[in-house]
């Protein structure tokens, strides 16, 4: 197969998205008062309404309305205020009534957008448009609708091979997961590359956390996508048959799975074959999609409005109460952090785009120039971030504190002790949480930029080489590392490189 | 409109509910029975006239307040099955995958 | 024993307060009437006794203990089988769930109960509330108190038979196209279908979601207004019930002088209405007139469409609903060898051939395209009705139909499934509309001896101008209170 970006030079590659996100931040379920609780022991979270038991009616949660209400206006949707649940009817044991409480034609949220900024690493995928001095570009996605529902119940196979539904003998059903309630936002298929389809998650995952409406989750599965895609030739603007890659649960696997599907697609038509609308599955390990399902025809759900639950008519005040609750999102909080700092547009945005981070960036910013402000950018998403990745936690797991932070940054922005000095200093903070200032002390790090101290070793070493003195001046002007060097030897590593950098030219100047 | 048994079929097929060749022709006879009865509704001048699917007067947006209610023993979520397993609702195999899902 | 189980709700009262009787010895008397008789009725599913007598010697208790008593306090009641009440088994006459037992109960259930009620158990009615004679129970038919050859009307054939022999003195039956108005004019007793949404439809197995409304059956029109006012109220388990707080029985002895009554001519011109019915209901008018309401004829254009618009909304909304009975988490449940299997022998084991009917004409009417075509109509058709409702409810305080056009039909009579729907002529477009109607019993026929029910129809939410009318009629009418249970009809 030959390469995307290969492939991507005559194909033209139309995706959109489906990202399904469980407001796991809400106590209760969608239709019932059954807490929301992952890991819980089976079936111990249910109730008449969440099992489908005969007689058992749906009643919204408000706060699930409001959630969903807040994402429509953080995408920048149109608020439908007329609005209704609707039955979505198909038999699967994981769904208790066999119909999904869901919205019809009109979703709460309808007609949003988001902008995406591919940076020059993204953009490499993206050869149809003119890139930026940054090489990267802005592209704005449009968002069809999100709309309200409820998640399903969850069902193990057993007796099958890795718990596949393929060859299993029998499977267990667990409705604890039943009746959460579950957002689901579409795009319009404005993507045109992998890159843009991993932005567009990531942005919209920084987004949902902001408003904290979910946690999230690519791994317990509350954040998950499925992403259609066709080719079609550059140039034209015909849509071809698309195929839709379920349940992607990584953006690693979102990338990879769609890049993969976009040669495999051109492979087939290049060859003269064609594509099957068919549903397929990713697997990261076989670096593959596999078929799992072909669509002969649309499936008909015998969609009709749900009687049991009165129909929405929103009214300002709602929308208004909602909207006031709106926190700054990342791209407001971006150029705010640009603004206010002094941040280059890189490290405003990873900052931005995470509220711990952002907070606690701004606790350690509080009070500090911009050489500070950088410095603490640069531990925080170099750094830090490194660490908890690694870790698999969070800032606010570890023993740093903002204040201490941007004692490290001080130290560093002032040159009082070098970047590796400062990765050291780090350590003993994330894992002890001392007082860099002190630490430094105690370990003796404090770099000598005493410039007597550093002019009279100068001036020792040049009465001791009086040879390389005249070379020097006489054009070898490389031997100014030799007397560095040296100099750097005699203090024992601890002096500031700039200090004596500029001393030793001095001197050897005359 | 007349659906043939092979129409009803496939909609016995979509409701899940199994029938035998005999039981098919019959119902194939009373379905259609019953769908001439049902002709006038597609003959009514309707033209902009709102559908109403909730006859509730004024009432709307009727929620819940987000806050924890009693849930069941899971005894109690099992005690009409007669097959669980593992505190679970146990089902035999399963040949498709469910729907767009 | 036996005329305990035949008073009404006030005497009860009285009685209990005076000392004349316990609680404990009403439910005996009950529970005695329902041996002599249910064997021949058959109107009873489940008996509660344990539950019964429990329940008394707490209303007992509590008149010891010089307490206040509620106004059902010790009333023998029952419910209609697609009512959840905790612990007791909630069929829906349907072999799907003969051995479902509920784990919660019904909001209505728990509202007569805590008014002071006593369970006496729970009745027959057709399989799913899919049908007017009860004749589709999967537990056998039950007989007409009147004349055991006949139907008792349904879908809520048992709790009607029960209150018409005088062994429950109050019943709640559901009612989506005539399911308690009908039955109560086919055993002579007063029963009411509130607007949609004024009782809770929480708990109750759903025919027909937008249809569907739980009411009582009484031996008179105060019994039957004691009861709504313990069963209505919004719930806040149910989107769809309506924050209305009305005491019921506050009219009732107010008289109609000067309401202005509907009647609507083009309805009593229709075929299969019999003359012993319009006869009855033209001297029910004069009776009315007589009482000094003004008569106004009044039109319901589209109550044809009505029939047609049911029959669709119905089945779609019963497919869907009844798609959860799959065997997974309760209900019949077949040995298929895999998973679809075990859903189509478990739901043709499980289900009749009428329930059968209306989930597939559902499947059909839903499926895309065909919903266009009938489902979109039907609801339109509603609009229209709910508007000749609303205007000819700008002219008259209430109207006045007869309930069916005839009286009740001997078992097998009537085996056509498409003119079986046409019984509910005068009772479906008021589901539609989702106004409130109620069957005050007015007459035996003159030709069949059997009982003639008038359908006193209100406005959308004022179901207290049904009682009121009721009411005041009643004191007109003069036949008896509970059926003479005889065989073979009168002679």
């Amino acid at each position: 197969m030959k390469e995307l970006t290969e492939v991507l030079e005559d194909w033209e590659a139309v995706i959109g998205l489906e990202v399904h996100a469980e407001l796991t931040t809400l106590k209760t379920k969608m239709f019932c008062s059954c807490p929301i609780e992952f890991g819980a022991d089976p079936n111990t979270h249910t109730c008449p309404v969440c099992l489908g038991m005969p007689g058992a009616l749906p009643v919204p949660n408000k706060a699930a309305i409001e959630s969903i209400v807040l994402a429509g206006l953080a995408t920048n949707c149109d608020i439908e205020k007329h609005t209704m649940f609707y039955r979505k009817g198909y038999f699967y044991p994981d769904m208790a009534k066999n119909f999904q409480t869901t919205q019809g034609p009109l979703a709460f949220c309808m007609r949003g957008h988001l902008d995406l900024e591919l940076s020059a690493k993204g953009a490499a995928e993206r050869v149809d448009i003119p890139k930026g001095e940054d090489g990267g570009y802005t592209t704005r996605i449009g968002i069809t609708r999100i709309h309200m529902e409820e998640d399903a119940g969850k069902m193990t196979h057993l007796g099958g091979s890795e718990g596949r539904i393929d060859g299993a003998e029998r499977s267990l059903v667990d409705y604890n997961r039943a009746g959460t309630p579950l957002i689901e936002l579409v795009t319009e298929p404005d993507l045109r590359t992998p890159e843009e389809a991993r932005a567009f998650m990531q942005k919209l995952r920084q987004i949902y956390l902001t408003l904290g409406i979910s946690d999230c989750s690519m791994e317990e599965g509350s954040l998950r996508a499925d992403g259609n895609v066709s080719l079609r030739r550059r140039g034209s603007t015909e849509l071809g048959t698309k195929t839709e890659l379920k349940n992607i649960n990584s953006f690693k696997n979102l990338h990879d799975g769609l890049a993969y599907e976009i040669c495999r697609q051109a492979e087939v038509l290049e060859s003269g074959g064609v594509i099957r609308q068919e549903t397929r599955h990713w697997e990261p390990g076989a670096k593959r999609t596999i078929v799992m399902r072909v669509k002969e025809t649309a499936d008909d759900y015998r969609m009709f409005p749900d009687p049991d639950l009165a129909p929405f008519d929103l009214t300002d005040e709602f929308i208004e109460n909602v909207r006031a609750k709106l926190p700054e999102l990342p791209d407001v909080k971006k150029a705010r952090f640009m603004e206010t700092y002094g941040l280059p547009a890189y490290d405003a945005g990873e900052l931005a785009g995470d509220v711990e981070v952002a907070e606690f960036f701004e606790e350690a910013a509080q009070d500090t120039d911009a050489a500070v402000a950088k410095k603490i950018a640069n531990l925080i998403i170099n750094d830090v971030s490194a660490w908890a990745n690694e870790n698999a936690t969070s800032i606010s797991a570890s023993q740093i504190t903002p204040a201490a932070l941007a004692k490290l940054a001080k130290l560093l922005a002032d040159d009082t002790i070098s970047s590796k000095q400062g990765k050291e200093v780090l350590a003993a903070l994330i894992g002890e949480g001392i007082d860099p200032e002190e630490y430094v002390k105690s370990h003796g790090m404090e770099q000598t930029t005493d410039t007597g101290a550093i002019e009279a070793i100068v001036e020792e070493l040049m009465a001791a080489n009086p040879d390389k003195v005249e070379a020097y001046r006489g054009g070898k002007t490389g031997l100014q590392g030799f007397f560095m060097g040296q100099v750097m030897k005699q203090l024992g590593g601890q002096g500031n490189p700039k200090v004596i950098s500029a001393i030793v030219t001095e001197k050897l100047e005359g | 409109m007349t659906l043939t048994e092979k129409d009803v079929r496939d909609i016995a097929e979509y409701a899940r509910i199994g029938l035998t060749d005999e039981e098919l022709s019959t119902m194939t006879v009373d379905l259609n029975n019953i769908i001439e009865t049902l002709r006038p509704i597609t003959e009514y001048e309707l033209e902009g006239v709102e559908p109403t699917f909730h006859p509730i007067g004024s009432l709307s947006n009727v929620m819940r307040e987000d806050e924890v209610g009693e849930s069941f023993e899971r005894e109690v979520a099992l005690s009409n099955s007669d097959s669980t397993s593992e505190g679970c609702f146990e089902i035999p195999s399963i040949l498709g995958e469910g729907g767009d899902r | 024993m036996n005329e305990y189980s035949q008073l009404g709700v006030r005497q009860i009262h009285e009685g209990l307060r005076a000392g004349n009787f316990s609680a404990r010895e009403l439910a005996a008397s009950a529970f005695d009437a329902i041996d002599r008789l249910d064997s021949q009725v058959h109107a009873f599913l489940e008996l509660t006794p344990e539950l019964a007598y429990e329940q008394a010697d707490a209303v007992d208790a509590a008149i010891a203990a010089g307490e206040p008593l509620g106004i059902l306090a010790g009333v023998p009641i029952a419910f209609k089988d697609n009512m959840n009440l905790e612990g007791t088994h909630t069929t829906c006459a349907s072999r799907m769930l003969e051995t479902y037992v509920s784990p919660f109960t019904a909001t209505c259930v728990a509202k007569a109960l805590d008014a002071g009620s006593i369970c006496l158990g729970k009745t027959n009615m057709d399989e799913f509330a899919f049908g007017s004679s009860t004749e589709t129970s999967f537990f056998g038919k039950t007989h007409n108190p009147w004349d055991l050859d006949r139907v008792p009307g349904g879908s809520s054939g048992g709790s009607a038979a029960a209150v018409a022999a005088g062994m429950a003195t109050l019943s709640l039956g559901s009612d989506t196209g005539g399911s308690i108005r009908q039955p109560g004019s086919f055993t002579g007793t007063v029963a009411l279908k509130p607007s949609y949404g004024v009782v809770s439809r929480y708990g109750v197995v759903a025919f027909g979601s937008s249809l569907d409304q739980v009411g009582p059956f009484a031996r008179s029109v105060e019994d039957a207004a004691f009861a709504l006012n313990a069963i209505s109220g919004r719930d806040p388990l149910d989107c769809t019930s309506q924050p209305r707080d009305i005491d019921y029985t506050a009219n009732l002895d107010a008289g109609i002088n000067g309401m202005r009554i509907g009647v609507v001519p083009s309805l009593l011109e229709l075929d299969g209405l019999t003359n012993e019915v319009k006869h009855a209901f033209e001297q029910s008018v004069a009776k009315l007139e007589g009482l000094g309401a003004e008569i106004v004829e009044v039109e319901l254009p589209n109550a044809a469409a009505a029939i047609s618009a049911y029959y669709v909304l119905g089945p779609c909304e019963a497919f869907s609903n009844l798609s959860r009975f799959d065997s997974v988490r309760y209900g019949h449940h077949a040995h298929g060898k895999n998973l679809e299997q075990r859903y189509e022998d478990s739901r043709a084991q499980g289900f009749g051939p009428e329930a059968k009917r209306r989930i597939m004409l559902g499947a059909w009417l839903l499926a895309s395209g065909v919903y266009d075509e009938y489902y979109i109509p039907a609801q339109k058709v509603r609009t229209l009705i709910t508007a000749d409702y609303t205007k000819a409810f700008e002219k008259v305080d209430a109207i006045v139909l007869p309930t069916s056009p005839r009286t009740a039909f001997k078992f097998g009579e009537v085996s056509d499934p498409a003119s079986m729907y046409l019984s509910d002529i005068y009772t479906i477009s008021i589901n539609i509309a989702g106004n409130g109607g109620m069957n005050l019993p007015v007459a035996l026929g003159e030709d069949s001896g059997l009982p003639i029910g008038l359908q006193i129809v209100g406005p959308q939410f004022k179901d207290e101008n049904i009682l009121r009318v009721g009411a005041a009629l009643e004191t007109l009418i003069d036949i008896p209170r509970v059926a003479p249970l005889e065989k073979g009809g009168r002679s």
